[in-house]
């Protein structure tokens, strides 16, 4: 599946992925390929991208994710790679 | 004639000023360059939100979002209470950009004013904060300090008491002027209004297969509500960055004519100066033979 991260001021993240754990508002929500159409408002914490042995991590604050035809689009007021 | 050592002074002068004017157009160049890419780097985000809205658009949901409120119909419009934010530069040295910016605010007000409503003004930018402060008109907010490479912070700051106010039915409409950055060299003044939110603009629809059945959490109403201050937020920012970059279009533009105003000035004094320089010599020169001629005499 497809993974963008977008913040207002640009793009943070984009590439393949194989899974995607994210903060929703009430939880923690996991994204596998193949899921169904989907759409949830995000709360803050971390969001970690996994595609076979590398892992990208986010901390995301606000906004929302999308998730259409296997393509994962994260919309965050604030994004920034967590080091 | 003018002295020759006057004229090379003045060409000095002259060409001092092109080198500076050179430099600032070379400035201005890399600073347009990555405002632009600001500009197209905010894109996604933009289209995400758009894309989103229209997806969960829905007349009866949308109605109960204060933000949409249309003004009540009615005499002029139905707007009672408006706000105009103006986006100005904080320097100088870019040619009409600012002037063309304050005349469209004007222009907008009055426009307002003329269809019966109360207009408060809101300032981005030292130039333009400085002439309305110079011709007296009282604005409801001034914002100095925001700076060439604006943030979605600044962006909150002007946006949010607005979309507060908004919300609570103190306002029936907010507007922004701004400079779209069509081009490097194509920058007009350009109003749109932010609030209320228009669905028709802010939903781009992409066409193509049917719109998916989303599993919504918390629910499509909720989703809406947090979205579309986003938007409105997103909107302001972008118009920040916009102006931001034509600024610095502007600023090389005006710098490039000054720069190519001096070549021609140089040229020009250069020529006055070397037809000095020679009657200079060739009065010399006769004044030494007409010297050596009447001692042999």
């Amino acid at each position: 599946m497809h993974v963008t991260v977008i913040a207002p001021e640009s793009a943070v993240f984009e590439g393949a992925a194989d899974s995607l754990i994210a903060p929703a508002f009430d939880g923690e929500v996991g994204i596998l390929p193949r899921h169904a159409p989907f759409m949830t408002l995000l709360g803050d914490g971390l969001l970690t991208v996994r595609h076979g042995e590398t892992s990208h991590a986010f901390y995301v604050r606000g906004g929302f994710l999308q998730v259409v035809r296997d393509n994962v689009r994260v919309v965050a007021e604030h994004a920034r790679a967590e080091e | 004639m003018a002295q020759p050592r006057e004229l090379r002074r003045r060409i000095k002068s002259v060409e001092n000023t092109r080198k500076i004017t050179k430099t600032m157009e070379m400035v201005a160049t890399s600073k347009m360059k990555r405002a632009q890419d600001r500009v197209v780097a905010a894109r996604p985000y933009a289209a995400a939100l758009s894309e989103i809205i229209a997806e969960l658009h829905d007349p009866g949901l949308v109605e109960r979002f204060p933000l949409l409120r249309r003004p009540r119909e009615g005499g002029g419009g139905g707007i009672r209470r408006a706000v105009v934010v103006g986006i100005t530069s904080n320097r100088g040295l870019c040619g009409g950009f600012n002037n063309n910016l304050i005349k469209k605010t004007r222009a907008r007000v009055a426009a307002l004013e003329q269809e019966g409503a109360e207009v408060e003004l809101q300032m981005i930018g030292r130039k333009g904060v400085g002439y309305f402060r110079y011709i007296g008109r009282r604005m409801g907010a001034e914002y100095q300090d925001i700076t060439d490479r604006p943030t979605m912070d600044d962006a909150k700051r002007v946006i949010d008491p607005l979309m507060e106010r908004f919300e609570a039915g103190d306002l029936d409409a907010v507007e922004i002027v701004f400079a779209k950055s069509v081009s490097a060299i194509s920058t007009p003044p350009t109003v749109i209004r932010v609030l209320p939110v228009d669905v028709e603009t802010a939903g781009d629809r992409q066409e193509g297969g049917a719109v998916a059945n989303y599993i919504l959490r918390p629910s499509a109403h909720e989703i809406v509500g947090a979205v579309l201050p986003l938007y409105v937020r997103n909107t302001m920012y972008r118009a920040l960055v916009e102006t931001a970059a034509s600024e610095q279009g502007a600023r090389r533009t005006a710098m490039k004519s000054a720069t190519d105003n001096a070549g021609e000035m140089i040229d020009k004094l250069r020529r006055v100066y070397n037809r000095a320089r020679q009657g200079q010599i060739t009065q010399e020169i006769s004044e030494i033979v007409g010297g050596a001629a009447a001692q042999q005499g």
